[in-house]
């Protein structure tokens, strides 16, 4: 098996159970993470990329449930199937944070209000590190805020989350994330509540972090623009299901799947002028508690044929690591 | 913070002078004439009219209602409260007598209510959906819908009278040599009032939590391997205890201004039961009186809980 694979996420399914009715978030979800690589989760909104990254933590909500599959960590001597590990236990509690770290979507409310920013770096510290003093610990956030970028880090250290930006509360959330080194990095649309500027200046802190700490970056987005400048690997998502996955050339030069293909002509590309046809996708998502018997995009694909309201496809290989879930690709491959 | 503090008192005169006014007013408002209080029935009977008259002057009571006022202000300004109209007491030997005892009893019950609402507040929310939460919620409801009377007589019924465990009512008695024996009185009224008060902060507490718990930076303080109890209690806790402070904080009046009910069952001395005893009898210095305590005993409450809300959330500033 290869060796920078530290993390191996297998056939995970995760159901939610509200209102007595299953919701089946994520189905047969597999992707592999690897080390100073970044692995870049995309797909329309409600297709389970949140999900995916929260069941990695075992920080799902209650009133949901890891219905099969594995999650594999390899940091450590002997691979741990994180899926099995107690949610409440010190295991995964040393691996959150310590090993596996999670940023989040926004910076406005992912850090307590009521407590400066250096103390809530510190305690991510003092955690992780038992022998570590109250004071050096105060030390290392304003190295590694300035390390972010942060200005005068050693004044705002002891300011409150409020009195920062929503660039610097990323910046500072990041900083956090960061402390204890961790050999993966989950960030769950770190810049959707930010501004282009300050997205560019994020992303370009965590590819530095990436080749810097040979972490491996699990960036979970829907924006394609930032798959093209960032991602090693790409994960395309359809409700629930990961339709297609592969390097990012694979995925981005040769679209497999119809929803692939139709996701980058949605989106205006960076260089091919300004004539380029956007079409946008056909119909829209289906509700995730009536969904389309077989695959689930075919409602809305140009491709689908009766073999496609039958069943969801199963995982096909292409070459290499380049897979789909489709019953016509090679078709969508010869339109190319 | 201290300007503040200084700038929030002085806006409280004019409001206080109103609050006064209206008192004032509504006392002036009732239909009972108070003369009737001072004199024995038998000796109004024999009194000639004019006898009558002379009294009233004596009293005050005939003098135009705004001169009474002002009168009347003026004194409380130079600490002279009035005097009881029933016994000719002064009004702040009164207060100064049944004060410490409302005090204490208060002192008690919010205590109670405090650690225990705020507790079972937190545990509920933590287990919500559970059957402790539910038993709990069953319990508050009931807390709060059954009178405090129905719980004070069951109370002595079953500890005063059948155990005999502590005393039927009253404070204290003059061979008590220590506070224990005094203490032994204000169990049970304690209780009661704690436990009707316990049921709204518990209510409180818990929704509040439960707010705080569903916020984002509850899951970054998961995500980043913190022990349950810091997550808990130093992030979801911490800040959900702005509303239970405010709701906290605008109990404080009863500290002064007693509770009436439980008071009365448990013959306790304080402020609750002179009050009822006042109204009754038309003894309108009086009402006035501890009306206006309680309800400076409200301002103060409100700035109190305005000072420790900025405190405790550092996202709050004194303007
Ligand atoms: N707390 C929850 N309770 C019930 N259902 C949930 C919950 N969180 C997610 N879901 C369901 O799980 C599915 C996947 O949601 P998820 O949050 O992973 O989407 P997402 O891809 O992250 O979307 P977005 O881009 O909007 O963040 C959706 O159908 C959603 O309704
Ligand atoms: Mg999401």
């Amino acid at each position: 098996m290869n060796q920078d694979i530290i993390l191996e996420v297998k056939d995970l399914s995760v159901s939610f159970y509200t209102d007595n009715r299953k919701n089946n978030a994520i189905r047969n979800v597999s992707f592999v993470a690897q080390r100073g690589k970044t692995l870049c989760i995309v797909g329309e909104s409600g297709c389970g990329k949140s999900v995916s990254a929260s069941a990695i933590l075992r920080l799902l909500p209650e009133l949901s449930r890891i219905e099969n599959g594995e999650i594999k960590y390899y940091g450590r001597e002997e691979p741990i199937n994180i899926e099995k590990v107690d949610p409440d236990g010190d295991l995964i509690r040393e691996i959150r944070g310590g090993e596996i770290a999670m940023i989040f979507q926004d910076p406005m409310t992912a850090l307590n209000p009521v407590y400066t920013v250096g103390y809530q770096i510190s305690e991510m510290l003092l955690e992780h590190n038992k022998d570590m003093k109250k004071d050096e610990a105060m030390k290392k956030s304003v190295e590694l805020l300035s390390a972010m970028g942060i200005p005068q880090a050693d004044q705002r250290v002891n300011e409150y989350p409020h009195q920062f930006s929503g660039g610097m509360r990323q910046r500072a959330m990041i900083a956090m994330a960061m402390s204890c080194n961790p050999k993966i990095l989950l960030a769950d649309e770190p810049t959707t509540a930010l501004d282009v500027t300050v997205q560019a200046q994020i992303f370009e802190l965590m590819d530095n972090l990436k080749k810097d700490y040979d972490a491996a970056i699990v960036l979970i987005t829907h924006d394609m623009g930032v798959v093209t400048e960032l991602a090693d690997n790409v994960s395309v998502m359809y409700m629930g299901y990961v339709v297609e996955d592969g390097t990012v050339d694979e995925v981005l030069r040769t679209p497999a799947h119809p929803y692939t293909k139709a996701l980058l002509a949605s989106i205006p590309i960076l260089g091919r002028g300004r004539n380029q046809k956007i079409e946008p996708i056909r119909g829209s998502t289906p509700d995730p508690f009536n969904r389309p018997p077989g695959c689930q995009f075919e409602p809305r694909c140009d491709y689908a044929t009766e073999k496609c309201r039958e069943a969801m496809p199963e995982r096909e290989f292409i070459s290499g690591e380049h897979n789909v879930r489709c019953y016509c690709y090679k078709e969508v491959l010869k339109d190319e | 913070m201290l300007s503040y503090i200084i700038r929030r008192l002085l806006t409280m005169i004019p409001m206080l002078l109103v609050i006064c006014f209206l008192i004032f007013v509504g006392m002036e408002l009732m239909p009972t004439d108070p003369i009737s209080y001072m004199v024995g029935p038998e000796q109004i009977a024999n009194m000639t009219p004019e006898k009558l008259e002379e009294m009233r002057e004596a009293l005050g009571l005939n003098r135009p209602f705004i001169v009474r006022f002002f009168e009347w202000l003026g004194g409380i300004a130079r600490g002279d409260f009035g005097y009881s109209l029933t016994n000719g007491q002064p009004i702040k030997d009164i207060i100064a007598a049944k004060l410490p005892a409302t005090i204490e009893l208060s002192l008690y019950a919010l205590l109670i209510s405090t650690v225990f609402g705020v507790f079972l507040g937190i545990l509920s929310a933590v287990k919500r959906g559970s059957t402790t939460d539910s038993a709990l919620t069953v319990l508050g409801m009931v807390g709060i819908s059954i009178p405090e009377f129905f719980f004070g007589l069951v109370m002595i019924l079953v500890f005063a009278i059948n155990l005999k465990w502590l005393p039927i009512g009253g404070r204290t008695l003059p061979e008590y040599t220590s506070y224990w024996q005094q203490f032994r009185h204000v169990i049970m009224p304690a209780t009661i009032l704690g436990i009707s008060m316990t049921a709204g902060v518990m209510r409180y507490s818990r929704s509040s939590m439960l707010d705080a718990l569903n916020r984002d930076f509850l899951k970054t303080a998961r995500a980043k391997g913190l022990p349950k109890w810091r997550i808990y209690i130093l992030h979801g806790f911490r800040v959900a205890l702005t509303p239970v402070v405010v709701l906290i904080g605008f109990r404080l009046p009863t500290l002064v201004g007693g509770s009436v009910v439980v008071e009365q069952i448990f013959q306790w001395p304080g402020i609750g039961d002179a009050f009822v005893t006042a109204v009754r009898g038309n003894n309108y210095p009086l009402v006035m009186m501890i009306a206006l305590l309680t309800v400076t005993m409200m301002l103060a409450a409100s700035l109190i809980v305005d000072v420790l809300t900025a405190l405790i959330d550092p996202r709050v500033r004194l303007e």
